[in-house]
């Protein structure tokens, strides 16, 4: 379970040319809740917010407002339990090139405190599913992006995490790696996980999102299926919808 | 404490893939000081036993034949050559000889008459040979100048005692050891930091900075350990590489000495005796805490930068500062500085150079551990406070 009430985040950066340092609201009062066996959308333009909330969501940052609890924990209070629970995928996560899928999965299941025995297994078993299996002793060092990527998906799900965050999973991929990445996902939901995924492919939200959040300017739009959005703006596809709140958005900031 | 163990040992396993650096860091130590050495000592032995076996090249100009039948009397010395053509300074400088000897033409007139005669040398000192050449005429004509007087005495009917009211003879009461222990304190700490720093840089640099610019950073915070054991893990592994090093690097040198004193007994023994288990523990025991000094700056540099150039950049002046303060540490009268027992660093190489020259001050000791502990342990604080802030870590 995935609980978010008033989260708030700015950074703060430095214009270069007047040296001014500037406040930027990059999540405006966030609230959302994510239930077991439930796959959740974010979706939003580059630099909306996603990124920041799935980090704040997965303990890598603090909220400056507002509190986020994952099954069960806060996590301000409780980071270490919260990233114990989750598994955590983002584009921006690179592997370790030197070592071979299987020695990855080893060491970070030690990191994760799981069983040698039992990470070994369950690590040879997410590489089969992701049809990675023949090259668990290859050094990564030649794979290419959607193996690498293969190999960040079976990190993030080698502790039986309750809750998966993908951030952007498909980013990158070709079109048979990224229905091995859905499938899985539609797996993690029969598993009763709960998981949020932030992407920009629209047509893969309506395929397996049971919810979709909409985020523009930090703020939250839109929390509802895909179909019931879909209803209430009288929109065929989720990317009209998508356009319909840029545009709103956009009114409401008074650009 | 167990996932810093783990980070490190992570650390650790990825260097253990990298054959290239694991021959660098571990196998070449081992190889190059002995090589170095020992290639210089052949050399060095080859020159000496050509030099011994080969006459020194000297032009003589001495009309009256005073020196002539010294330097003759000693053909496997000296080989008079006959004038060269053109100027003497420039024959002497184009090696076609070592020497040019150019004596008073009223020389065996002089010495007749218990006057001095004027003796001119031309050499090249900036050539091995030509110095060689000089050092043997001084020989030579020392020996020849003795009798001279001693003939000088006896013509005059005086006591040939009488040029010589004193003789001096020396007795070397230096302890080999002692000798050995001054010039190790004076080097060993100086050798000890750079090689600490120099080891651990790289390794820190790619450990941090290394790792926010291929994107692994981020995979080590998504796991449940606490950020402070990632951090102190990195200390730890980049800590660790300097102390290899740094041993490594003295253990290869160690076996270099038979090389660099030709095997001498006397050089072994006093090595032995300075390198004494209790000395060698107090060393290593003020290094620790050094180390983590350096570490703690390494790693502090290298993950508050956004990529490895930039870690580089800000790590790479630390090393002028180590030379610096190795050198200040060496220079003469130093040590007679109180003030300095209370400089952090220079302080631990004071106290090093005193332990080795068998003047161990333990209140000096203390104070200087002490501090370097202090210090350490504020820098690690320091540290995981800072790494912990997010804008350090996901500066990129």
């Amino acid at each position: 379970m995935i609980q978010l009430h008033e989260v708030h985040k700015s950074f703060s950066v430095k214009d270069r040319k007047t040296h001014v340092a500037k406040r930027i609201d990059a999540v405006r009062g966030i609230s959302l809740e994510v239930r077991p066996g439930e796959i959740y959308g974010l979706l939003g333009p580059n630099g909306a917010g996603k990124s920041t909330t799935l980090r704040m969501i997965a303990g890598l940052m603090d909220p400056d407002a507002g509190s986020i609890h994952v099954c069960g924990h806060e996590t301000r209070r409780a980071p270490e339990a919260v990233r114990g629970c989750l598994g955590y995928l983002s584009t921006d996560m690179g592997v370790y090139a030197r070592f071979t899928p299987r020695e990855l999965l080893r060491i970070f299941g030690e990191f994760q405190d799981v069983d040698p025995r039992i990470a070994e297994r369950r690590g040879m078993h997410l590489l089969e599913k992701l049809q990675l299996a023949d090259f668990a002793d290859v050094k990564m060092e030649g794979f290419s992006s959607g193996q690498k990527q293969k190999v960040s998906i079976a990190r993030a799900l080698l502790h039986d995490p309750k809750v998966v965050i993908f951030d952007e999973p498909t980013t990158g991929l070709d079109v048979l790696t990224a229905k091995t990445v859905l499938d899985l996902l539609g797996i993690m939901r029969e598993e009763g996980r709960t998981v949020i995924v932030s992407t920009h492919v629209m047509p893969m939200v309506e395929d397996i999102c049971d919810r979709v959040g909409i985020i523009f300017d930090g703020k939250l739009h839109g929390d509802a299926p895909p179909r019931d959005l879909l209803l209430s703006r009288r929109a065929k596809t989720l990317d009209e919808v998508f356009f319909q709140l840029a545009a709103e958005s956009e009114v409401e900031g008074g650009h | 404490m167990r996932g810093a163990l783990l980070i490190a040992k992570k650390e650790f396993l990825e260097l253990s893939k990298d054959r290239k650096t694991l021959f660098f860091a571990f196998v070449l130590p081992f190889l190059l000081y002995p090589a170095i050495f020992g290639m210089m000592a052949k050399m060095a032995k080859r020159d000496e036993a050509q030099n011994r076996g080969k006459a020194s090249r000297i032009y003589l100009a001495d009309p009256s034949g005073a020196l002539t039948g010294t330097l003759q009397a000693d053909p496997k010395r000296f080989e008079l050559v006959p004038k060269p053509e053109g100027d003497l300074k420039q024959a002497v400088r184009d090696q076609k000889l070592d020497l040019a000897l150019e004596a008073d033409p009223g020389a065996m007139e002089a010495l007749q008459r218990h006057e001095t005669f004027s003796l001119t040398a031309t050499v090249d000192e900036s050539e091995h040979t030509s110095e060689l050449a000089l050092k043997r005429v001084k020989e030579a004509l020392r020996n020849q100048e003795k009798s001279w007087i001693q003939t000088r005495l006896e013509d005059l009917g005086a006591s040939p005692q009488l040029a010589e009211p004193l003789k001096l003879e020396v007795k070397n009461a230096a302890d080999p050891a002692l000798e050995m222990g001054k010039v190790m304190g004076r080097i060993l700490p100086y050798l000890l930091m750079i090689m600490m720093y120099t080891g651990s840089m790289q390794h820190g640099i790619y450990a941090t900075a290394g790792e926010k610019e291929r994107h692994t950073l981020l995979s080590l915070m998504a796991t449940r350990l606490p950020r402070n054991q990632i951090i102190l893990g990195k200390l730890l592994y980049i800590f660790s590489m300097g102390v290899i090093a740094a041993l490594l690097n003295l253990l290869s040198m160690g076996l270099s000495i038979p090389f660099m004193t030709g095997g001498a007994t006397n050089s072994m023994q006093a090595l032995a005796a300075v390198a004494n288990p209790m000395t060698l523990g107090l060393t290593f025991m003020i290094m620790v805490p050094l180390g983590l000094f350096f570490s703690n700056f390494i790693l502090l540099m290298g993950i508050q930068a956004r990529n490895t150039i930039e870690a580089g950049s800000a790590i790479t002046p630390g090393i002028f500062l180590v030379v610096f303060l190795g050198v200040f540490t060496m220079a003469p009268g130093v040590d007679k500085m109180p003030f300095l027992t209370y400089v952090p660093v220079v302080n631990v190489c004071l106290s090093l150079r005193k332990l080795f020259s068998q003047q161990f001050d333990q209140l000096e000791y203390l104070v200087a551990f002490a501090m370097t502990v202090g210090l350490a342990g504020l820098m690690t604080y320091v540290s995981t406070r800072l790494l912990n802030r997010e804008k350090a870590l996901f500066k990129a």
